[in-house]
């Protein structure tokens, strides 16, 4: 055993958004582990404050380019909720699809494109170009339809354009919803196969467990990812309202993200959360994956997480079928948008690829945004992640330093952070 | 004149949709307005409508096109576009159809655009006679509210219902194949003329002058106030142009994928009211001003156009008026106001005459290889090209060519070496993407070749003239097509004087050429710089290039001056030369514009009406001198 | 030949232009086929500082941003931003009407922060021209990704990359979009630059102005046309500062 290791990842790779891992370690006892996020910070909740709340949701989908239709819905929940907005069976209908197609880009983005390098022992997915040309092509294939999805319903794949307080400026056509239903049955037969391939490549994934509180939005009827209360595996249902007893936000020197605790000193929200709360709601072929790869709730192995987003990804497929069916049983109709400023306070909390969101917005009477309050899931997992880290260094302290840089980076990596978004870096600082 | 029942024309359309092989588009609703697009059944054909926001030009001239596909892996490799689908289009309208007769006269006439073409023919049309008429439109008073050609049917819909005119042999037989008509009796014709009398009294708005009269009044009020009160509105945005029928310019961009192995040409839609329509290479922009632009538009509507083609350019459809926000593009309104002002007597414009129209394919370059290149200058190379089907290029002095480097573009070119021989030389000053490139190739590299275009110097016809070149700068490069011509023939031609002025010493170009004439006792040469640096020799005049035609003799009523140069250079020679006493018709000038298709079609290259590539380079200086723009 | 080394970076941003590269789908492998990618630190583990090309997205908060930003430039002979945030800053200049002690106490609240270089922040967050010279810009929030393929594959082949000098209006209309002013709603078109094929109005949205505006607009006869419509220059203004905050012509 080397006497002393020093791992130091200065912004770990294939993630969005900067973050650090130290890791100093002598005589096989780790001296400090450490989770670090040096990204700049954006500050959007000052700079919202005297906007019209028309705006606000144009510029907090800023806050993202991967989640940008989640940042987009909760921000348009919270200020329908402070004005008491109410919206259309059809307007939500169109929103849950919309934030399907999201689920579906990013999920596969992060599989495909940022996890299967580590499973495949390669830096990135270029090399796997040439060497797995079918499964990338694949890949490209669902990636694609996945943003013309959102193309469809927002008028573009990164910061939707149609969505508004109260509805849609633009909908899509009977004709074409109908060729996107196609186009997601014609997605099923290369997920299937994807997910084949992650199966033959599960075993490489650590296996690590560690008991925390898994928090997800929870619905009676139906896998929450629109709507619902906030669920925890410790303590029961909560009202959306109430985030902030949930979230417990706090500042650490070594990031400008913040932190977040609950029931435990850490949290984990995101793909494996949602499962962990909401496996009995989902849909047949995505209970048949899950089942594929021995995923039951309650999973705490957080590397777990990349295979809970491509079980998520069938689900996603299988529901959004259901909503166009809906919509076109229903059929499509023009709405008009008529929104009434009102004074009032309102959260809005969807989950986004990366877990639970909320907005908290306070507006006046003129329409004017006077506080804001945005809780990113990254934000409420890396106090987990760090909590993760210190759980695990010491069991790896034996291996050769790139493997624990190697297995350190991959544990973050699973998170899907998106730093950017909780404010945004990713670093590796190594002492053994 | 035929006629059938609604259910009956409904089920002829529906039978075109589900039997007929073309695409078959009609008018359709879009949200408060129409538009021309694939129907999926007869149901949604609004027959009703006003106007629609685009014409149905756009499926003979595309927004965007693409003309055609390049290999950049070989050394050239270019296959056009001719995959053209048949299509019928339902519901046009008569103004629309006189935009399409005009646009024909335009895209078919002298050089056929060959892609315009193959849509025409392969695309049917089903007109409809106005029902309601927009509140924009002045199509009634523009006689263009009814037509009697342009369609391969004609459809009248008189609510229950259709009468049918068969317009051509093929809506004849679409007729017979797809519908259910009868004879239509006398009455049937009397309810479509009341239709037709219905519609020409409903147009609220109208054009007090008769379109005849148009290059009248335009001629007789350039600097009338009409034009700085509008214009001084104008957002630029060029809607105006965009929606337009009888609009027809356009802009050519090569895109290469990002494999960098293969791409496209592809045209769209332009229009004069952008500011870089008339931008060059070398950063000039003809016309600027934002007021002289808006003339541009009117003037070509209404007068330009007229005097090239015969017809006004303006059929009344009235979309420039709803498309344009601070209300300003309304042609009529800008009529009506210059009526109130005298009107003189319609003076023709001066047209040029045209260089004969190229063969064939007229946008597609031909392979061909440099042979020789030289360096000149810092800036300027000379390439010696061949054509690879080994035919001689066939040039007059003072033409042009398209150069085409696929992935970058094309860039209008003088040719400078004398007619003849089976190759053709061209000096480049490299300023823009495609002259970038060309600098950077050498012998052996493929490059396409358009042309020869344009008018060039008329060396028969100045046999047994003195002759007085005066060029400035890159000015020479086309002018030395023409005098080494006259060199070549020294006896055919009177007295030869050659005034060469460009910057500085090392601006010189053909050095060693120059150097041969000081043997000559039959010209009389003299050189000059704007400016001698430091340090370098110079033992000639030091001045503009105007200061050397006081050095000279020559007998200004027995002599041609011929004026190659930048568009500064040219007020002042010409302004000297007028001074000595050269007649203006004894002056001969070569102009540069944006020369972008070369064959009087898209637009960039005009003088006020004159095509500078079709027309020109080269012209008389008298047929020219009066246009505002020229000089 | 060999193929030039190019490397992506990020600063203060949402990532989502990084995002539409990947959005170009198999022409993403093309484009790997003709460059050296050597770093790029969302997609790939490798990184080296030898590289010709930068792309740079994001804008500058803070002097540890800037100093890495200047490192890039020595290394790289053509820069390239990419995306609003690195060509004007995009909405993070909104945060300039506050002042920095502001916005860090509304968001960081009284947490220590003084001292730490995480949140040493300039008083105004800067676009990327501010700091190093830029050689390509590639606008819009995000960058239209048909764009940035064309503006590659222009520095690829040694032209020089132009954006439209043309009004949105232009895309718009051969679109053949109802003008959003008809339908009663704002609309910066007229006044911005092209290059997006009109994304927000096809979807009866008005533009909001991510690209910049032209190079030369005509903001009188725009403001004219506001007036027109009912709408004064201030509530225009104001509806529309979200990208050009602060800017010439707003």
């Amino acid at each position: 055993m080397m006497s002393e290791v020093n791992v130091n990842v200065h912004h770990v790779t294939r993630v969005e958004g900067h973050g650090n891992i130290v890791l100093n370690a002598r005589d096989g006892a780790v001296e400090k582990v450490q989770w670090q996020v040096p990204e700049a910070p954006r500050f959007f909740e000052a700079f919202v404050r005297g906007k019209p709340y028309h705006q606000l949701s144009h510029i907090t989908t800023r806050i993202c380019g991967i989640c940008s239709i989640g940042h987009g819905l909760a921000s348009l929940k919270a200020t329908e909720a402070a004005m008491g907005v109410e919206i259309s069976e059809q307007t939500l209908l169109l929103r849950k699809l919309a934030l399907h197609a999201e689920n579906l880009q990013s999920h596969i983005l992060h599989v495909g494109y940022l996890v299967a390098p580590d499973l495949l022992g390669v830096g990135s997915v270029v090399p796997l170009v040439g060497s797995h040309p079918d499964a990338v092509l694949k890949i490209v294939g669902l990636h694609r339809m996945a943003n013309e999805m959102s193309d469809l319903l927002c008028g573009r794949t990164t910061h939707p354009i149609t969505m508004r307080v109260g509805g849609f400026s633009s909908i899509p056509t009977e004709k074409q919803l109908l060729a996107q239903k196609q186009k997601l049955i014609d997605a099923v037969e290369p997920t299937k196969e994807i997910g084949a391939l992650v199966l033959s490549l599960a075993g490489k994934l650590p296996d690590f467990q560690r008991e925390t509180e898994y928090v997800g939005l929870v619905a009676d009827d139906e896998y929450a990812l629109y709507d619902g209360d906030i669920g925890s595996t410790d303590t029961g249902r909560h009202p959306v309202p109430d985030y902030k007893e949930i979230t417990n936000e706090y500042i650490v020197p070594q990031s400008t993200g913040k932190y977040c605790k609950h029931a435990r000193e850490s949290l984990m929200v995101g793909a494996l959360a949602r499962f962990n709360l909401n496996e009995d709601k989902l849909h047949p072929l995505a209970a048949e994956v899950a089942g594929m790869f021995n995923l039951h709730k309650i999973n705490t192995n957080p590397f777990m997480n990349s295979v809970a987003q491509v079980v998520e990804f069938v689900d996603s497929i299988e529901d959004s079928l259901d909503i166009i069916d809906e919509l076109l049983d229903r059929g499509l109709q023009e709405e008009r948008i008529d929104v009434q400023v009102r004074a009032g306070q309102g959260v809005g909390a969807v989950e986004v690829p990366r877990g639970i969101l909320f907005h908290d917005y306070t507006i006046n009477d003129a329409g004017i945004c006077t506080q804001a309050n945005c809780i990113i899931p990254t934000n409420i997992n890396h106090a987990n992640i760090q909590l993760d880290m210190e759980a695990l260094a010491p069991t790896l302290l034996d291996l050769p330093e790139k493997e624990i840089e190697l297995t350190l980076e991959m544990l973050v990596r699973a998170y899907d952070p998106c730093i950017s978004c909780s404010v945004h870096h990713l670093n590796v600082e190594w002492k053994r | 004149m035929q006629v059938m029942s609604k259910s009956d024309w409904l089920s002829f359309v529906d039978r075109l949709i589900r039997e007929d092989p073309s695409e078959i588009v009609g008018v359709k609703s879009k949200g408060p307005k129409f538009v021309f697009d694939e129907l999926d059944s007869a149901e949604e054909l609004r027959l009703d409508y006003d106007v629609t926001i685009l014409p149905p030009k756009k499926y003979f001239l595309p927004v965007y096109e693409d003309m055609m596909k390049y290999d950049l892996t070989s050394a050239f490799s270019v296959d056009k576009m001719v995959d053209i689908p048949p299509r019928i289009v339902i519901g046009v309208h008569p103004y629309d159809l006189v935009a399409m007769e005009q646009m024909d006269k335009v895209y078919l006439g002298d050089t056929t655009d060959e892609l315009y073409k193959a849509r025409r023919e392969k695309t049917l049309i089903i007109a409809s006679d106005i029902l309601n008429v927009s509140e924009d439109s002045f199509a009634g008073s523009m006689g263009t509210n009814v037509s009697g050609s342009g369609y391969d049917l004609l459809v009248t819909d008189l609510g229950d219902s259709v009468a049918v005119d068969v317009g051509s042999e093929k809506g004849g037989s679409l007729l017979s194949s797809y519908a259910n008509a009868g004879a239509a009796d006398d009455s049937v014709e009397a309810r479509v003329a009341g239709l037709r009398e219905g519609v020409a009294s409903g147009y609220s708005k109208s054009v007090d002058v008769d379109k005849a009269d148009w290059p009248g009044l335009l001629t007789n009020n350039h600097e009338h106030s009409v034009w700085e009160e509008k214009s001084d509105k104008c957002l630029e945005c060029g809607s105006c142009t965009l929606v337009c029928p009888t609009c027809y310019c356009f802009d050519v961009n090569d895109t290469a994928a990002l494999n960098l192995e293969s791409g496209v040409r592809t045209r769209t839609w332009d229009g004069c009211m952008m500011r870089d329509f008339s931008l060059v290479g070398g950063g000039e922009v003809f016309r600027e001003g934002i007021k002289e632009r808006y003339q541009h538009r009117i003037y070509r509507k209404g007068m330009y156009i007229p005097e090239r083609y015969g017809f006004t350019a303006c059929v009344g459809c009235g979309r420039c008026v709803s498309a344009c926000l601070p209300d300003i593009a309304d042609p009529s309104d800008v009529m009506n106001k210059l009526v109130t002002s005298s009107m003189g007597v319609p003076k023709p414009l001066p047209i040029p005459e045209a260089a004969p129209a190229a063969e064939g394919l007229a946008m597609v370059p031909r392979p061909a290889t440099i042979v020789r290149t030289e360096t000149m200058t810092e800036k300027e190379k000379l390439f010696e090209i061949k054509l690879d089907d080994g035919m001689p290029l066939g040039h007059g002095p003072g033409q042009f060519v398209e150069i085409s480097i696929f992935g970058v573009g094309e860039a209008p070119i003088s040719v400078s070496s004398a007619p003849g021989g089976d190759t053709f030389e061209i000096v480049v000053r490299k300023v823009g993407d495609v002259t970038g490139k060309l600098h950077g190739m050498d012998a052996g590299d493929k490059i396409g070749i358009r042309g020869p275009l344009g008018t060039g110097f008329d060396a028969e016809a100045l046999k047994g003239k003195n002759l007085l070149f005066i060029a400035g700068g890159l000015g020479v490069v086309p002018m030395r097509s023409l005098f080494n011509h006259v060199l070549r023939n020294r006896a055919d031609y009177g007295e030869v004087t050659i005034l060469y002025g460009c910057k500085d010493p090392s601006e010189l170009l053909f050095g060693s050429e120059v150097k041969d004439w000081e043997g000559r006792d039959d010209l009389v040469h003299k050189f000059t710089v704007d400016a001698c640096p430091e340090g370098e020799e110079w033992e000639h005049n030091v001045g503009v290039v105007g200061t050397l035609i006081p050095q000279v003799q020559f007998d200004p009523n027995d002599t041609t001056a011929i004026v190659v140069g930048p568009p500064i250079m040219y007020r002042f020679v010409i302004r000297d030369l007028k001074e000595a006493g050269i007649p203006d018709e004894n002056i001969i000038v070569s102009l540069e514009r944006r020369m972008e298709c070369g064959i009087g079609k898209c637009g960039h290259c005009q003088i006020n009406g004159v095509y500078v590539c079709k027309e020109g380079p080269v012209f008389n200086y008298a047929d020219m001198k009066d246009l505002p723009e020229a000089f | 030949m060999t193929k030039p080394k190019v490397a992506f970076f990020d600063f203060a941003c949402c990532e989502g232009c990084q995002l539409q590269i990947a959005n170009l789908e198999e022409a993403v492998i093309d484009l790997l086929g003709v460059v050296d990618l050597v770093s790029f630190r969302e997609v790939m583990k490798e990184h080296s500082d030898d590289y010709d090309i930068a792309f740079i997205e994001g804008c500058i908060q803070r002097p540890m941003d800037a100093e890495a930003l200047k490192k890039i430039r020595e290394n790289a002979s053509i820069i390239v931003a990419y995306g609003a945030c690195a060509v004007d800053g995009s909405v993070h200049t909104l945060r300039n009407e506050f002042t920095k002690e502001d916005v860090l106490n509304e968001v960081y609240g009284d947490a220590d922060v003084e001292g730490n270089p995480y949140w040493d922040i300039y008083d105004k967050a800067k676009p990327i021209d501010e700091v190093v010279k830029v050689d390509v810009y590639i606008p819009g929030c995000p960058i239209d990704r048909d764009e940035f393929a064309r503006i590659v594959s222009d520095v690829l082949q040694g032209k020089a990359p132009k954006l439209p000098n043309y009004a949105i209006c232009v895309e718009c209309k051969k679109n053949e979009n109802i003008c959003l002013f008809e339908l009663g709603e704002f609309c910066l078109g007229p006044i911005t630059r092209a290059g997006c094929n009109s994304a927000c109005p096809n979807v009866k949205s008005g533009c909001e102005g991510c690209r910049g505006f032209l190079d030369d607009p005509r903001t009188s006869a725009h403001k004219e046309v506001l007036e027109k419509y009912g709408v004064s220059v201030d509530e225009m203004m104001a509806a529309f500062s979200i990208f050009q905050y602060g800017k010439e012509g707003s």
